[in-house]
C-alpha cells in the first residue's frame, strides 16, 4: 500500500467515524421536525412538537431546575475549587498525598456508586436529623462534589504554569495580600476560571446518574424528565427538547472554537 | 567559621555621585546585623552577616551559586525572613515589615513582568497599589519611560518584547516607584554578551544620575568590578571581604576571594625572613609581606625578559604555552617545577615564543600575601 | 549558629502562618468532599455488611447475607442470574474497550498528522457529541436501532435478526452504545501521545527495518503506549459501572452490574445487596487503576500514566 492510498483510507475512515458520531444526534434533530408521530419514517416538516413543548409545564420546570442546578453548583464549585487549587499550588512542596487522593476520588468513583452513596447518605441523614430532604439542594451538593476536583485541577495547573517570581513581584510592588488577590491572582487566572466554570456547567448538564439518585419528587431536571418520558414510551416531544439541548451544545462548541482561536493557548 | 573577614574601607572611597537631597540619602542607607538563615534542617544560607551599605552606593554582592547572596537580597526585599538578626533601612528597623510595606523594589532575574497587563500597566502597577491617583500615575510612568528611553515599547504587550526590552521594562517598573533602595538579582544574566555589556553601561548611568542605592547580585566578577562602588564577596553564607573593586582584586584577603576574582598564581609561603619569602618558585622580596600564608602574584604585574637576566625578584623560566590575544598575550610558564601565569601587554616588543627561555621579573611592591 | 534542635522564633511564626494558610485554602473543599463523598461511601460500604429489613432497608445485626445473595444464593436456592450479569459486564467492558481502541487509534493518528490549523477543529468534532447528555445520545441510538428503521431493516435483510425485532434491545446495542459513548475518551489521550511522537525515531526505524509494519511495532507503538493506557483507564472503568446505556439499550437480558446495583435502590429495593454490588465495582475500579499504574510504569519508560 502506498502512502497516498494509506492517507486516503485514513480519510475515509475519519469521515465514517464522524458519521457514526453524528448520525444519532442528526436523527434526533431530524425527527424533532417530523409531522408524524413515528421514529421510523419522516412524513413531513412540522414544528408541532416544539409548540407542544412550550405548553408543557413539567418540561419548563425541568429546564429551570437544570439551569439553577448547573449555575448554582458551578458557582459554588468555582469558589471552593479555586481555593483548593491555590492551596495546592502554594503548598505544593509539602506532602499533600492525602489531598490528591481526596481530589481524585470523585473523578475515579463510578457514577453509580457515587450516586447511590449520596442517596443512601441523604436518606439516612434526613431520617436522623430532618435535614437535607432530597431535592434541588441535595442535587446541588452532589454536583458541587464532582465539580470541585475539575475546578481545583484547572486552577492549579494555571498557577503551576506561571513564573513563581510573579507572586514576589506583586509583593515587591506594594500589593497587600488583598490587593494581590484582586489585581494579580484573579486577573491572571481569569481564563482558567472561565474554562473551569464552563466545564463545571457542562458536567452538571451532562450528568444524569448522580442527579437521578439525589433528586427529589419536585426537582426533576431535563435529563431526568427525558429519562422518564423514554421509560414511559418514546414521545416525539423528547426529540424536540433533545434538539434544543443539542443546539445549546453546538453554540458552546462554536464559542469555544472562536475563543481558542483568538487566544492562543 | 572564624575565617570571615570584613574589611571596612569607609574612608577610602567616597560615593561617586553626590545627590543633593540629603534626607533621601539618609533614608537609603542599609544596615544588616547578625543575619542568619537556614533552609530546612541542614542548608545554611547565611551564617551571620553584618554589612553597612551607604546611601547612593552601587553595592554588589558577589559569589558563587549557593553562597547566600540571593538569600541576602531576598531578605532585603522582605521575600524571605531571617531566622536571626536585624535589618534597617535609613536607620529604621524593618526586620518584620512585610515586603509590600518596604520602600524597596526589585529587578528580578526572570523580570517577572505581569503577562496579563500591558507594558504601561506593568509600569503603573506599583503606583496603583500604593494608591496614587491616576493623573500622577500617568505622569510618573511617562517620566520614567522618557528617562529609560522606552519609546514605543510602552504600548506593546509583554509577550511581544525581546529579552533586553523586558529587562529595561523591569528596571523601569522598579524605578518608577522611586524606592529608597533598588535590588537587582542577576538582572543581566539571561542576556547575550553584547547586549549585556551595553546594558551594564546603561544601568550604571541610570544609577549615577538618580543617586539611588543599588544592591546588585551577580556571580560574574568582571561585571561586579565594572559596575560597583563596593563589592562584598560571599562564600558559605559569610562575607569574605568588602571593599572597592580595586582593593578586592588587588588585595584579596584570602585564597577564596583571590581565586574567585580570577587569580591562579597562588603559592604557599614556605619560610620567611623579614621581607624575603621562600616559595616553591624560589626566594622573593616582598615590600609589605604581612603574615599571610599564601603569596599572590598577579599575571599582569609580571615582566618577561628574554634569556637569563640576573637581579632581585628575577626568576628563570621556560614558556610552555602562549595565547596571543591581540592587545596582550597570556603565558603559561614552567618555573622551578611548578607553573606560573603571566600576561604581557603587546606594546610591539618581542613576545617570547613557546619553549623560549625567559626571566620573570616582578616588583616587590606588586606582591601581596593573604590567608589560606 | 542556631541549634539544630530548636527553631528560631521567626521560623516557627512563619510555619504557623503557612499552616494556617493551607488550612484556610484547602479545608473548605476537603471538608466538602469528606462530608459529601467519603462519609457517604463509607456508609454505603457499611450497609453492605448489614441485614436486609422490611422495604429492603438495612438494619442490624451485621451479616454477610448480601454477599451470598450477590453470588446467587437466594430463598429459592442458587441461581446464576447475578453471575451472568457480572460476566456480561466484564465481557461488554472488554469488547467495547477493544473496539474503541481499534477505532480511536487510526483516528488519533489521522488528526495528529493533519494540518495544524485543522487539528483543533477535528478534535472538537470528536469531542462535541460527548458534551451532550448521555441520555440523549443513547436515545439517538434507540431511534436508529428501533424496529422498522433502515438499519434494522438492513439487519433483517441480511438475516442477522428475526423479523420485526429491531436491533435494540440487545447486547449488540449495548456494545454499540458503549463504543459511541467512550470513543472521545480514547481519542484525546492517544492524540496527545501521537502529537508528542518523536518522528526522528520513526525515521530511524524506517531506515533500519525498512518495513512500515515493523517500524510501527518498534518505534511508534511503544511511544503511544502511555496514551493508550490512559485511554483504557478512562474507558474501561466507567464502562464497567455503566448504568444508562444497558438500561435503555439492553433490556432485561442486557443488564450489567450498574443496573443490578441501581435496581436494589429503586424497584427491587435491597440496599445491602446493592451496596455489596457497589463494593465489587469499587474493587474492580481500584484493581484497574492499580494495574494500569503498574503496567504503565514498567512499559512507559518512566512516564507516569496520567489519570
Amino acid at each position: 500500500m502506498t502512502k497516498r492510498t494509506f492517507r486516503r483510507a485514513l480519510a475515509g475512515f475519519w469521515w465514517l467515524t464522524l458519521l457514526f458520531l453524528y448520525l444519532p444526534l442528526a436523527v434526533v434533530a431530524l425527527f424533532s421536525f417530523n409531522a408524524a408521530n413515528s421514529a421510523a419514517s419522516f412524513t413531513g416538516f412540522s414544528l408541532r412538537w416544539y409548540e407542544r413543548l412550550l405548553g408543557n409545564e413539567e418540561i419548563l420546570s425541568a429546564l429551570a431546575n437544570s439551569l439553577v442546578l448547573a449555575i448554582v453548583s458551578s458557582l459554588i464549585a468555582l469558589g471552593v475549587g479555586c481555593l483548593i487549587g491555590y492551596g495546592m499550588y502554594r503548598h505544593r512542596h509539602r506532602k499533600l498525598g492525602w489531598l490528591i487522593v481526596l481530589i481524585y476520588l470523585p473523578i475515579v468513583l463510578p457514577d453509580i456508586v457515587f450516586g447511590i452513596s449520596e442517596m443512601a447518605f441523604f436518606v439516612k441523614l434526613h431520617e436522623l436529623t430532618g435535614l437535607l430532604q432530597p431535592g434541588l439542594g441535595t442535587m446541588i451538593i452532589a454536583h458541587v462534589t464532582f465539580q470541585i476536583p475539575f475546578v481545583a485541577l484547572i486552577v492549579y495547573s494555571r498557577f503551576v504554569g506561571l513564573d513563581p517570581t510573579l507572586f514576589e513581584a506583586a509583593k515587591d510592588l506594594y500589593a497587600s495580600p488583598a490587593k494581590r488577590a484582586r489585581h494579580f491572582m484573579l486577573p491572571t487566572i481569569k481564563p482558567a476560571l472561565i474554562s473551569a466554570f464552563f466545564l463545571s456547567f457542562t458536567l452538571s448538564v451532562d450528568d444524569f446518574v448522580i442527579s437521578f439518585f439525589t433528586a427529589g419528587p419536585e426537582s426533576a431536571t431535563l435529563p431526568i424528565y427525558i429519562w422518564g418520558a423514554i421509560k414511559k414510551g418514546v414521545s416525539p416531544e423528547i426529540n424536540a427538547i433533545a434538539t434544543l439541548m443539542l443546539g445549546a451544545v453546538a453554540v458552546a462548541a462554536i464559542l469555544s472554537l472562536v475563543f481558542s482561536r483568538r487566544r492562543p493557548a | 567559621m572564624s575565617d570571615a573577614i570584613t574589611t571596612d574601607t569607609a574612608d577610602k572611597t567616597a560615593p561617586t555621585s553626590v545627590p543633593q537631597d540629603t534626607a533621601r540619602r539618609d533614608a537609603s542607607s542599609i544596615a544588616l546585623q547578625g543575619l542568619h538563615k537556614r533552609f530546612g534542617r541542614d542548608t545554611v544560607a547565611l551564617a551571620g552577616v553584618d554589612l553597612d551599605i551607604r546611601p547612593g552606593e552601587f553595592f554588589t554582592l558577589l559569589g558563587p551559586s549557593g553562597c547566600g547572596k540571593t538569600t541576602l537580597l531576598r531578605i532585603l526585599a522582605g521575600l524571605e525572613e531571617a531566622d536571626k538578626g536585624q535589618l534597617a533601612i535609613g536607620g529604621r528597623d524593618i526586620t518584620e515589615v512585610p515586603p509590600h510595606q518596604r520602600s524597596v523594589n526589585t529587578v528580578f532575574q526572570s523580570y517577572a513582568l505581569f503577562p496579563h497587563l500591558s507594558v504601561r500597566d506593568n509600569l503603573a502597577f506599583g503606583l496603583k497599589m500604593r494608591g496614587l491617583p491616576v493623573g500622577e500615575r500617568n505622569a510618573r510612568v511617562a517620566k520614567i519611560a522618557a528617562f529609560i528611553q522606552l519609546g514605543d515599547l510602552i504600548d506593546r504587550r509583554v509577550d511581544q518584547l525581546s529579552g533586553g526590552q523586558r529587562q529595561r521594562i523591569a528596571l523601569a517598573r522598579a524605578l518608577v516607584c522611586e524606592p529608597d533602595v533598588l535590588l537587582l538579582d542577576e538582572p543581566l544574566s539571561a542576556l547575550d554578551a553584547g547586549l549585556r555589556s551595553q546594558l551594564q553601561v546603561e544601568l550604571l548611568r541610570v544609577q549615577k544620575r538618580l543617586g539611588m542605592t543599588f544592591v546588585f547580585v551577580t556571580h560574574d566578577q568582571q561585571e561586579a568590578m565594572v559596575m560597583s562602588d563596593r563589592i562584598a564577596v560571599l562564600n558559605g553564607g559569610l562575607i569574605q571581604q568588602v571593599g572597592p573593586p580595586r582593593e578586592v582584586y588587588e588585595h584579596p584577603v584570602n585564597a577564596f576571594v583571590a581565586r574567585f576574582m580570577g587569580h591562579d598564581n597562588l603559592f604557599p609561603v614556605i619560610a620567611r625572613n623579614g621581607e624575603t619569602l621562600t616559595t616553591p618558585l624560589g626566594e622573593l622580596h616582598v615590600a609589605n609581606p604581612g603574615d599571610g600564608a599564601l603569596l599572590l602574584i598577579r599575571p599582569e604585574t609580571l615582566d618577561l625578559l628574554p634569556g637569563d637576566v640576573e637581579g632581585v625578584n628575577h626568576l628563570p623560566a621556560r614558556v610552555i604555552e602562549r595565547l596571543y590575544r591581540g592587545s596582550h598575550a597570556e603565558y603559561r610558564l614552567a618555573i622551578a617545577g611548578t607553573t606560573l601565569q603571566a600576561t604581557l601587554n603587546n606594546r610591539g616588543r618581542h613576545l617570547p615564543e613557546v619553549d623560549e627561555r625567559v626571566t620573570v621579573a616582578v616588583a616587590a611592591d606588586d606582591l601581596v600575601t593573604l590567608a589560606e | 549558629m542556631a541549634d539544630a534542635g530548636t527553631l528560631p522564633t521567626a521560623r516557627s511564626r512563619a510555619m504557623v502562618r503557612e499552616a494556617r494558610h493551607l488550612l484556610l485554602t484547602v479545608a473548605p473543599g476537603a471538608t466538602w468532599i469528606v462530608i459529601f463523598l467519603v462519609l457517604p461511601s463509607a456508609y454505603l460500604m457499611g450497609v453492605a455488611f448489614m441485614s436486609t429489613g422490611p422495604y429492603g432497608l438495612p438494619e442490624m445485626p451485621l451479616s454477610l447475607e448480601s454477599f451470598r445473595r450477590l453470588a446467587g444464593f437466594g430463598f429459592l436456592g442458587w441461581s446464576p442470574g447475578n453471575l451472568y450479569t457480572l460476566l456480561r459486564s466484564l465481557v461488554q467492558t472488554l469488547v467495547a474497550t477493544a473496539l474503541v481502541v481499534v477505532i480511536a487509534y487510526p483516528i488519533a493518528y489521522y488528526i495528529a498528522t493533519s494540518r495544524a490549523r485543522w487539528r483543533p477543529i477535528m478534535l472538537l468534532a470528536v469531542v462535541v457529541p460527548s458534551w451532550t447528555n448521555q441520555v440523549i445520545r443513547t436515545f439517538g441510538w434507540m431511534n436508529l436501532l428501533a424496529p422498522g428503521t433502515p438499519l434494522s431493516q438492513l439487519a433483517e435483510g441480511l438475516g442477522l435478526i428475526a423479523p420485526n425485532m429491531g436491533l435494540y434491545p440487545s447486547n449488540f446495542a449495548v456494545t454499540l452504545g458503549l463504543v459511541y459513548n467512550f470513543l472521545p475518551f480514547m481519542v484525546l489521550p492517544l492524540y496527545a501521545a501521537f502529537e508528542k511522537l518523536d518522528t526522528a525515531q520513526v525515521e530511524a526505524a524506517r531506515d533500519l527495518y525498512a518495513s512500515p509494519l515493523r517500524a510501527f511495532r518498534h518505534a511508534v507503538f511503544p511511544q503511544t503506549l502511555p496514551g493508550l493506557l490512559a485511554g483504557i483507564v478512562l474507558v474501561a472503568i466507567p464502562a464497567f459501572g455503566m448504568y444508562v446505556i444497558p438500561e435503555l439499550l439492553g433490556g432485561g437480558k442486557g443488564m450489567m452490574l450498574g443496573n443490578l446495583v441501581a435496581n436494589q435502590f429503586a424497584g427491587a429495593a435491597n440496599w445491602p445487596l446493592g451496596a455489596s454490588g457497589a463494593i465489587l465495582m469499587l474493587i474492580a475500579t481500584f484493581i484497574g487503576l492499580y494495574a494500569m499504574r503498574r503496567i504503565g510504569r514498567r512499559l512507559g519508560g518512566g512516564e507516569e500514566v496520567v489519570i
